[in-house]
């Protein structure tokens, strides 16, 4: 079966690397190893999104049993995301579980992924904290994400006040991406997440 | 594919020789003397215990039927039949509505058919090898992959524990495949074939609402009952005794919803709920430390011969007849306006209450287990000296038999009565609950010293117990 999932990493490679998207610098697929268990994917943010400008770095793991069972793949740059978790990076998406088919390739997984960006589906939640505040309040959900898409994933659109809110979080003594994390959680309210972060 | 071919062959139907009549049990509506069971014995229940073989049989009459009636071959008739939880009336409904439509609805073809390529060479996109086209096999979908891709996709799902619900490799369909399928594949590969054939097997009679697995350990029997409802079932074979229609520890009278509920909750609150687990009180007149040994919560301190209730402490003349209080909870009519935090507080003694009760009888059904034990060697100490026959005091265990009915029956009242809205139905469940509660405490009081109580009186109470068993599961079990 190795040799199965070799043989089609192998194709598959190449399809992407040929593909129109990559030409676009849309999506983009790298080797890690030479034994193709192992990639690295990278997908644009979306245009009109949140994530637009911003460069998402996935890692990417070929399992034995591939392509009869799907890559397992997770989010290595920070993303505010209802479907992905802020922490991990893991990422919930059907094709990645029960609705992957052998037919599937990483170009699918990819695109995929990328669509996911565009169209959320906060009833199907990976981060409970996000979902919930895209749930309640999207404006403050999209001004998060773009600010998370900013300070991590080369995001053109920076937010002033979040930077200084921050700032002051980190004069306090507090970790910069834990600053980052109690903010985004507390809708930006500076005095809640400083007690959270003090408690 | 069989499949494939069958919807396209214009059928007649007629409709009288199709409908599942198939009465398992005769039973016989003619009979104008006929009393309804129910009316004497509330959980009155028929059912069947089968064995594996016995349900394969019972299965490949209801694939035959509808596969003679609606003229489909057995591998169409048997997924049509899992996908509808064996109904047969409702697939012959939606079949003869619509065919081509209702094998759509079943996964068994696709929703637009699709092109088949001609070529002899082909490349299997699963394996990316060219190959000739004989080596390739697809579904009525017409998605072709090369035989050795099939045979691992089947090794992968099955080893996930999936059969029923295997579908075809191509992205965005959803045609499952058959079991004929599968096996065609499977043909060389005993042992995965026969994994296939065993998660096959435990689909179908999980899909069927009147089949419910043994729940015993290892156990193979399977229960079979048309009526599907939330009736005690036991099985021949371990004596499991388990609700028919959810399969957990029998309930009644509480519905199979709200004891899922109630264990969860259990579950959850478990370390509130811990302090009271303990084995020792003290008494309430003379305070000396008292250690619970028996089932019964009628308690005497053994020091100032005081009696007095194991639940609630007070005196135990208040619980012995009429309606006693130790079972109902007084909820503060006040509470809407108090705070949150005593609100809180007040769920949380309500919630004690309950569980409290609901604990105690198992507790008392297990020690009451160990004076069986005991009785049993008394007895047989008895009849070794020549004291009467085993035959003579075999009335003792018909009644610790019935304490156990009526004690079991009792725990599950309390889960019933936590999620019950305030009210006179509420009230007079809680009557009838309070007078069962003070009739098993006589009954295991007397056990308890069965050798000094007389034959006839236990009998007494052993019918009075369960009279009033019955009444309350007459009023209140709705299943
Ligand atoms: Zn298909
Ligand atoms: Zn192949
Ligand atoms: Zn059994
Ligand atoms: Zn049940």
């Amino acid at each position: 079966m190795a040799n199965i999932a070799a043989q089609r990493i192998k194709r598959e490679f190449k399809e992407v690397i040929r593909s129109e998207e990559v030409a676009k610098c849309a999506i983009k697929l790298d080797l890690v190893d030479n034994n193709y268990t192992e990639l690295r994917g990278e997908i644009a943010g979306p245009p009109d999104t949140a994530y637009e400008g911003g460069n998402f770095v996935l890692e990417i793991k070929v399992p034995e049993t591939y392509p009869f069972n799907p890559p397992k793949v997770r989010f290595i740059t920070k993303i505010w995301h209802p479907n992905i978790s802020s922490v991990t990076g893991a990422i919930c998406l059907d094709i990645l579980k029960d609705q992957w088919a052998a037919a599937m390739t990483l170009r699918t997984v990819l695109l995929s992924l990328q669509a996911l960006l565009s169209a959320a589906e906060p009833d199907d939640p990976q981060d409970a904290v996000v979902a919930r505040q895209y749930k309640e309040n999207v404006e403050m959900f999209r001004l998060t994400a773009r600010h998370w898409t900013n300070a991590y994933a080369g995001g053109p659109n920076a937010n002033p006040e979040c930077d200084e809110k921050i700032k002051r979080l980190v004069d306090m003594g507090i970790e910069e991406h834990q600053a980052r994390v109690a903010l985004s959680s507390y809708n930006w309210d500076l005095e809640r997440a400083t007690e959270q972060l003090f408690s | 594919m069989a499949a494939s071919q069958e919807n396209e062959s214009d059928m007649d139907f007629s409709d009288n020789d199709c409908y599942d009549y198939n009465n398992y049990y005769n039973d016989d509506d003619s009979d104008v003397e006929h009393v309804d069971p129910m009316k004497v014995d509330p959980e009155y229940f028929e059912y069947r215990c089968l064995s594996e073989e016995e349900v394969e049989r019972l299965l490949n009459e209801s694939v035959e039927s509808l596969s003679n009636c609606l003229r489909i071959s057995p591998t169409l008739a048997k997924v049509l039949l899992h996908g509808h939880h064996w109904n047969s009336n409702e697939v012959i409904r939606k079949y003869k509505d619509n065919p081509s439509q209702t094998i759509i609805w079943a996964k068994i073809n696709p929703p637009s058919p699709q092109s088949i390529m001609t070529s002899n060479y082909y490349t299997c996109p699963v394996c990316v090898t060219p190959q000739h086209v004989e080596k390739f096999s697809h579904l009525p979908c017409g998605h072709k992959f090369c035989k050795d891709c099939w045979i691992t996709h089947f090794e992968v799902q099955i080893n996930q524990g999936i059969s029923t619900s295997i579908s075809c490799m191509a992205k965005d369909c959803v045609v499952l495949v058959p079991e004929s399928f599968v096996l065609m594949h499977l043909q060389h590969k005993t042992n995965i074939r026969e994994k296939y054939q065993h998660f096959v097997f435990q689909d179908y009679v999980k899909s069927h609402p009147e089949l419910r697995f043994c729940p015993g350990p290892n156990c193979p029997i399977i229960v079979h009952s048309r009526e599907i409802k939330a009736k005690k079932s036991i099985c021949e074979q371990c004596k499991t005794a388990f609700c028919f229609r959810c399969g957990c520890d029998y309930h009644a009278p509480t519905d199979c919803q709200v004891i899922k509920k109630w264990l969860i909750k259990c579950a959850d609150d478990s370390e509130t709920a811990n302090y009271i687990s303990a084995h020792t009180k003290d008494c309430p007149k003379c305070h000396i430390c008292i250690e619970k040994n028996g089932g019964c919560n009628h308690m005497q301190c053994y020091n100032c011969k005081h009696d007095f209730c194991w639940m609630c402490l007070g005196d135990w003349k208040s619980h012995g007849s009429e309606y006693y209080e130790c079972s109902r909870y007084r909820e503060n009519p006040n509470i809407a306006h108090e705070s949150v935090h005593a609100q809180a507080r007040e769920a949380l003694t309500k919630y004690l209450h309950y569980y409290e009760r609901w604990e105690n009888h198992s507790k008392s059904l297990k020690l009451e287990e160990q004076t069986l034990e005991k009785l049993r060697d008394r007895i047989n100490e008895k009849v070794m000296s020549g004291l009467g026959t085993w035959i003579d005091w075999q009335y003792l265990f018909a009644s610790a038999n019935l304490l156990a009915k009526c004690r079991y029956t009792l725990q599950y009242t309390y889960p019933f009565a936590y999620y019950m809205d305030a009210g006179p139905r509420k009230e007079l469940f809680e009557y009838q609950q309070a007078q069962l509660e003070a009739e098993i405490e006589n009954l295991s009081w007397k056990i308890e010293r069965a050798e000094t109580t007389d034959r006839g009186d236990l009998e007494n109470q052993m019918d009075i117990a369960e009279k009033r068993r019955t009444t309350l599961l007459k009023d209140f079990l709705d299943v």
